[in-house]
């Protein structure tokens, strides 16, 4: 292998690994703070995707489309979570797993009803190319890497520098206390699944120009996004991030290596770890309450 | 005694079976009977146990594979792809227990998701050209017919269905009788005390895990058998809540659930899907449904009714 595909392949990797942290962020937020699995998220995630191609084949602009398809990503978690979640907190976490999965399954339905089965292309918003060191590499992933970085960064900064963040984190240690010092609870977790399906839509919205959109688009990354979500640890933002690096270059090397280890490389990753470590890598031992 | 009474219960569940088997469609009954085997695994884990496991198809697929390699490669007698799957799903499990085990309800969930995501791809794309990928695999007609019961004739194939599903009913009522039964239900309540008990929560629920998965592994390989043909579809992802949304209509551990919950379900996605044509949306809204409806499911309500409606009769009948 020689030096060129490598570089092209880290670089590949990490923007793959940029895509998967936002995609997976609202999973790991929701199960940290309200304990529910919310696989809906990959519905927003399509959602954004096909808002980007919408909007930027009306406009022309694919930068616009990114931004309606993150607006109403976030106007449909939104949605979703006063009509449907706001009965299941209480229950089982078999409950939140299943219907978040009917939401997905719906959701994909809705698409086909509009969209169709086609898939569709989307253009990409930066052509150029970027030199590093003596290999072209197309500066839109860089871009995607960057995004991600800030994301992480935003995200950081809101939980532990702004006073809802603080409730949120609160939030995930002890609701019944948070509740006690008068903080609408209900009102955060309302908070935290709007920005959680905006990430999602935002990862969407990156992806398209990258690969087709097409309707079972959510379902394909279901996989990708478990493993990064157990190798990090439900619930923890940090693992999250180095998971999803992890899983970024282990699916872009590995398919330099052999194209179909792409798939199954990770899977072995995330039982190697599980058998180190049963909670993932930075896992919490907080169990439902 | 205890035994006499669920005999009846049970004789009187699959009496009404048979029953249904005059004016019910053929094809919708094998069906029923298949997916009830295929839920009781799901069914025994999430009741007995306390797992939630939403990655039953991939051992269904397990089960399936095995006995549709066996028919395609190597023979053809139904009898004998069934033991195979049997083993293979049994052999699998085995393996890939001792790890899935340890994980705490959560994970588990995620874990066994991800595990029939993967066997999907795996089946789909990187065996391909053994599995022939999506147009999967064809072997109805080589199949060789069996002189008892002979399994290619679909109503034949009923009667071994129907015997297959009652005797695994008398087999998990059976178990539920026994200490491990009891060991079973204790590690989901209290894992602490079972362990000052001196038994290994580890074992307990390894024999469990492998029990159940090899009863859907069995069910793969029925469907192997009776449609004669299997693709990647029947892991596909959109597939994966089946069991566990089968269960939890049903009713949670409870002994009739699977069944009464296996010929709701499957009626509802015939028609609802044959009225509206869009699949997706009907088995979506289905799901979100069932689950907002309720936490016990149509057995686990009917049930107490039905005891109180016996146990009022009975005792009029000894006052009198």
């Amino acid at each position: 292998m020689n030096a060129q595909l490598l570089i092209s392949g880290v670089i590949f990797g990490l923007s793959l690994g940029g895509i998967f942290f936002l995609m997976s962020i609202g999973l790991s937020l929701c199960f940290g703070l309200m304990r529910v699995i919310t696989l809906d998220q990959l519905l927003y995630y399509s959602i954004g995707a096909y808002l980007t191609y919408t909007i930027g084949l009306l406009t022309g602009d694919v930068w616009l489309g990114i931004i309606g398809g993150v607006i109403v990503a976030a106007m449909s978690s939104f949605l979703v979570e006063r009509v449907v979640f706001r009965r299941i907190y209480e229950r089982d976490l078999a409950f939140s797993m299943i219907t978040s999965f009917g939401v997905l399954i719906g959701g994909v339905g809705v698409i086909k009803y509009f969209w169709g089965l086609i898939p569709r292309p989307v253009p990409a918003p930066i052509a150029a190319q970027v030199n590093i060191l003596g290999t072209d590499v197309p500066s839109y992933r860089l871009v995607i890497i960057g995004v991600a970085m800030l994301v992480y960064l935003g995200i950081w900064i809101f939980l532990n520098r702004t006073i809802i963040g603080k409730a949120i984190r609160a939030g995930t240690e002890d609701s019944g206390h948070v509740e006690g010092l008068g903080i609408n609870v209900y009102r955060l977790f309302t908070i935290t699944f709007i920005i959680a399906g905006a990430l999602s839509g935002l990862a969407g919205g990156l992806y398209a120009p990258l690969i087709m959109v097409d309707p079972q688009m959510g379902l394909e990354v279901l996989a990708f996004v478990f493993m990064v979500v157990i190798i990090g640890g439900l619930g923890s933002i940090k693992g999250t991030l180095i998971s999803s690096l992890l899983v970024g270059q282990v699916v872009s090397l590995g398919s330099l290596i052999y194209a179909p280890l792409a798939q199954m490389a990770p899977f072995a990753v995330m039982l190697l770890i599980l058998l180190i470590k049963p909670t993932g890598l930075f896992g919490s031992t907080l169990q439902k309450r | 005694m205890n035994i006499v009474k669920w005999w009846w219960g049970l004789l009187l569940c699959f009496g009404l079976v048979a029953l249904g088997r005059v004016f019910l469609p053929l094809p919708f009954a094998i069906e029923v009977l298949i997916f009830s085997i295929y839920t009781m695994g799901c069914n025994y884990l999430l009741g007995r146990v306390g797992f939630i496991s939403f990655g039953q198809p991939a051992y269904l697929a397990v089960g399936a594979y095995a006995a549709a390699f066996y028919f395609f490669y190597l023979g053809n007698n139904p009898y004998l792809g069934l033991l195979i799957g049997i083993v293979v799903g049994m052999v699998v499990s085995l393996i890939i227990g001792p790890l899935f085990v340890r994980l705490r309800g959560d994970y588990f969930a995620l874990v066994n998701l991800a595990l029939a995501v993967i066997i999907f791809y795996l089946m789909q794309k990187v065996l391909a050209n053994v599995t022939h990928g999506d147009n999967g695999l064809w072997f109805l007609t080589s199949l060789t017919a069996t002189p008892i019961l002979d399994l290619t004739r679909p109503d034949q194939f009923f009667i071994f269905a129907f015997l297959a599903a009652f005797a695994l009913w008398v087999f998990y009522k059976y178990l539920d009788d026994t200490i491990f039964g009891a060991l079973c239900l204790a590690t989901k309540m209290n894992d602490d005390k079972v362990k000052s008990l001196g038994y290994s929560n580890f074992n307990i629920r390894l024999v469990a895990f492998v029990i159940a998965n090899t009863t859907t592994a069995f069910a793969g390989a029925m469907y192997a058998v009776y449609l004669g043909f299997v693709s990647p579809a029947i892991t596909g992802p959109e597939r994966a809540a089946d069991p566990v949304v089968v269960t939890i209509l049903g009713g949670v551990g409870t002994l009739y659930g699977p069944l009464v919950g296996s010929v709701v379900y499957t009626g509802l996605k015939d028609v609802l899907s044959k009225v509206l044509g869009n699949w997706e949306l009907v088995i979506g809204f289905l799901l979100v449904f069932i689950m907002l409806a309720g936490e016990r499911g149509i057995w686990g309500s009917l049930e107490p009714q039905l005891r109180r409606l016996f146990t009022r009769k009975a005792a009029g009948g000894v006052s009198q």
